[in-house]
C-alpha cells in the first residue's frame, strides 16, 4: 500500500526536513509540494491526498483556515514553530502537532499514527474534547474569515462584514457588496467575533455595529435595525437590549 | 524629621539672631519711645522675648505632630487653640510676675504691665501665628521635595523596565523557525548549517547583551540587521532580498538607541515575507539632515493581505522608545505607496540634544 503524501510549507528547509525524515517510510509517497495556503488548498483538492504535512503561518491562507475550506477531511500532521494553535489543530482532528524543530523520533511516531489510521480506513481520529473545551475560555477573536465559492477562495477581513444571517445549518456572510456561504453556526461566530464589534440582535442574526444606520420602531415591542447598506433586520426584545445597552441609548 | 531650628550652626544663629532683633526693636521702642529708664527697658525687652524665643523652640512638636489632613483638621485646630491659651497665660502670667517683682516700685510702668495684657494677648497670637505658619511652610517645603525625589526615580525606574520590556521582544516563532532551516541545513550543507548557528548566536548576543537605553553606532545596529536579515533568507530564499544604502562618512559612525530598528524589519518581513508569495524587496538609505539622522525603510508588501493586520505594537513601541529618549513624538513617520510600504525614522544627533536642552 502506497500513502500518497503532500507537504505544504512556505519555507523550503522546512519541508527538506519532513522529505528527509519521510526516506525512511517506504509506503510514503510525495506528490505534492507547496509553498502557500492557495495553491496547497488547490493542490489536496485535486491531488486527493491520503496524508498532508501542513504548516499554519503561510502567505495568503493559513493551515487552519485551509482546512475550514476542505470539502473533504483529509489526514493531516500540522508542522508548526508556534504552539498558540495546537490547541485550535486537535479541534480540527489533526492526527498528530510537529513543533519544529522536531526529532526524527517525534516524526516517527506521528507518522506511524497516521499509518495506522490511514491503513485502518478510519475516517479521523477521535476528537480532543478537553483541549477544545480549553480554546473555548480563552477565545481569540477572528480577524478574518476564508470562504469559497465554486472557482475561488476570498478571505473577508472581519472589517468588512455587515451582518450574518443564519441559513439553515449554515451562516451567510453580508459585505457591502457580496455575500458568502459559511459552514459554521451562529453560536461558532457568536463566541468568536469580538463583542464590542459585533452583536447578536435576533436568533438569525448577528450585526456589525460600525454598519448600524439607525433603530426604528417595528411593531409592539420590536424594533428593526437599518444598516448602512441598506438591509432592514429584526431584533428580539433581548437583543434590542444588548443593542441599546451598547451603544449608549 | 530634624527640628528645623537645630538643622546647623547657621540656622541656630539665624533664629536666635532674629530674636535679638526683635527684642533690639522692643528696646529701642520702649526707651525712645516711651522714656522708660534703661534698666526697665532692658527687663521688659528680655523677660518677654526671650521667654517667647523658648516657647518658639518647643512649638515644633506641636506642629511636627499636629500637620493637617482631611480628617483631623479640628484636631489641628482645637490642639493650637488649646497650646495658644496655654502659652499665653504661662507667658503673661509669668512675665508680668517676674517684671512686677523686679520693677513694680516704677508706678507707671506698673500700671502699664497690667494695662497691656490685651496688647500682649494680641501680641503674642500674632507671633504664635507667625512662628506656626513658618514651621508649617518648612514641613511642606521638606515634604515637596521629598515627593519630587521619589517621583523622578519613580520615572527613571519606570523608563528602565520600560526600554528592557521593549528591548526583549524576540519573537520566539523567529528562532523556532530558524532552529529548524538549521535542522534542515545540517542534512543538506552541514557548512552551511555551522555558518548559520554562529549567526543567530551573534544576532541574539548582541539582543542580550546591551544595556537597556544604552545607544550604539548605526553601522553596528545594521550589521546585526543583516544577520537577522539573512538568517531568514535561509528560510525563505529568493522571496527576500535586501539592500542598504549607507554612507559611511555621514551615517555609520551615528549613535543610536540599541535595537531601535530591529522590530521595523521584523514588521517588514512579517507582513512582507511572511504574507507575500511575490519576491520582497527591503530597502533602506540615510541622510544626515539639520542635525537629524533620517532614516528610510521601504519594504514590499501584498496589499491584499491586508486582512492579518498588525496591531501595531512594534511602531507603537518604537514612538514610546523614541518619545522617552528624545522628549520628541513626530520622530516616527509612515506612509504606504501603493504595494511599498514606508517607515521615515528622524534621530536627533548628540550634539542636537545638547543644543535642545540649553535652550
Amino acid at each position: 500500500m502506497s500513502i500518497r503524501t503532500i507537504l505544504i510549507d512556505d519555507e523550503q528547509p522546512a519541508r527538506e526536513v519532513i522529505k528527509y525524515y519521510l526516506k525512511d517510510f517506504e509506503e510514503i509517497e510525495i506528490i505534492g509540494e507547496f509553498s502557500d495556503g492557495f495553491t496547497g488548498l488547490k493542490g489536496i483538492q485535486e491531488l486527493k491526498p491520503d496524508l498532508v504535512f501542513l504548516d499554519v503561518q503561510m502567505p495568503k491562507l493559513t493551515g487552519l483556515e485551509l482546512l475550514e475550506l476542505l470539502d473533504q477531511p483529509a489526514q493531516i500532521i500540522f508542522s508548526t514553530a508556534y504552539d498558540q494553535y495546537a490547541i485550535k489543530a486537535f479541534e480540527m482532528n489533526a492526527i498528530d502537532y510537529l513543533l519544529k524543530p522536531y526529532s526524527k523520533d517525534r516524526f516517527a511516531q506521528a507518522l506511524l499514527k497516521a499509518i495506522a489510521i490511514i491503513g485502518s480506513g478510519q475516517n479521523s481520529p477521535a476528537p480532543v474534547q478537553k483541549l477544545v473545551k480549553t480554546l473555548d475560555e480563552n477565545p481569540e477573536y477572528l480577524h478574518r474569515i476564508a470562504v469559497k465559492s465554486r472557482h475561488k477562495v476570498s478571505v473577508i477581513p472581519i472589517e468588512d462584514i455587515v451582518y450574518l444571517e443564519a441559513e439553515g445549518d449554515y451562516v451567510m456572510l453580508h459585505t457591502k457588496d457580496s455575500r458568502h456561504l459559511k459552514e459554521k453556526t451562529m453560536k461558532y461566530f457568536e463566541a468568536h467575533l469580538d463583542p464590542s464589534r459585533f452583536i447578536r440582535i435576533h436568533r438569525s442574526y448577528i450585526v456589525n455595529v460600525q454598519f448600524i444606520d439607525r433603530i426604528e420602531y417595528y411593531d409592539k415591542e420590536n424594533y428593526a435595525v437599518l444598516m448602512k447598506q441598506g438591509a432592514k433586520l429584526r431584533a428580539s426584545t433581548t437583543g434590542y437590549k444588548i443593542l441599546k445597552q451598547m451603544l449608549n441609548m | 524629621m530634624q527640628h528645623p531650628v537645630f538643622i546647623n550652626k547657621r540656622s541656630v544663629s539665624v533664629y536666635f539672631g532674629l530674636w535679638a532683633l526683635i527684642m533690639g526693636v522692643h528696646f529701642s521702642v520702649f526707651y525712645f519711645i516711651y522714656l522708660f529708664p534703661i534698666e526697665i527697658t532692658i527687663g521688659d525687652s528680655l523677660v518677654n522675648n526671650l521667654f517667647f524665643c523658648i516657647i518658639g523652640i518647643s512649638m515644633w512638636f506641636v506642629v511636627r505632630y499636629s500637620v493637617p489632613d482631611k480628617k483631623n483638621i479640628w484636631n489641628v485646630v482645637f490642639n493650637h487653640v488649646a497650646f495658644l491659651t496655654l502659652t499665653l497665660v504661662v507667658w503673661i502670667g509669668l512675665s508680668i510676675t517676674i517684671l512686677n517683682a523686679v520693677f513694680g516700685n516704677n508706678k507707671v510702668y506698673g500700671e502699664l504691665l497690667l494695662n497691656t495684657i490685651p496688647n500682649k494677648i494680641f501680641t503674642g497670637s500674632i507671633y504664635y501665628v507667625v512662628i506656626a505658619l513658618i514651621y508649617y511652610l518648612y514641613i511642606y517645603q521638606v515634604n515637596l521635595q521629598e515627593k519630587i525625589k521619589v517621583e523622578s526615580r519613580l520615572r527613571e525606574v519606570l523608563k528602565e523596565t520600560e526600554l528592557t520590556m521593549l528591548k526583549s521582544q524576540i519573537n520566539p516563532h523567529f528562532l523556532f523557525n530558524s532552529l529548524n532551516s538549521i535542522s534542515s541545513l545540517t542534512i543538506t550543507d552541514p557548512a552551511k548549517a555551522r555558518e548559520m548557528v554562529i549567526k543567530l548566536s551573534d544576532f541574539l548576543r548582541y539582543s542580550v547583551s546591551k544595556g537597556a537605553g544604552t545607544f550604539t553606532s548605526l553601522e553596528n545596529e545594521i550589521s546585526n540587521i543583516r544577520r537577522y536579515l539573512e538568517i531568514e533568507k535561509v528560510r525563505f530564499g529568493d522571496k527576500l532580498n535586501f539592500s542598504f544604502q549607507l554612507e559611511k562618512e555621514v551615517c555609520a559612525g551615528h549613535q543610536i538607541p540599541v535595537m531601535l530598528l530591529q522590530p521595523l524589519f521584523e514588521n517588514a518581513i512579517k507582513h512582507g515575507v511572511y504574507e507575500s508569495t511575490e519576491q520582497v524587496n527591503i530597502e533602506m538609505d540615510c541622510e544626515y539632515k539639520d542635525g537629524f539622522l533620517e532614516l528610510k525603510i521601504v519594504n514590499d508588501f501584498d496589499p491584499e493581505a491586508r486582512a492579518r493586520k498588525g496591531t501595531g505594537l512594534g511602531l507603537n513601541n518604537i514612538r514610546e522608545r523614541l518619545r522617552l529618549l528624545y522628549k520628541n513624538d513626530q520622530l516616527l513617520k509612515t506612509s504606504v505607496e501603493g504595494t511599498r510600504f514606508i517607515v521615515l525614522l528622524s534621530i536627533p544627533s548628540a550634539d542636537n540634544i545638547e543644543k535642545n536642552h540649553k535652550t
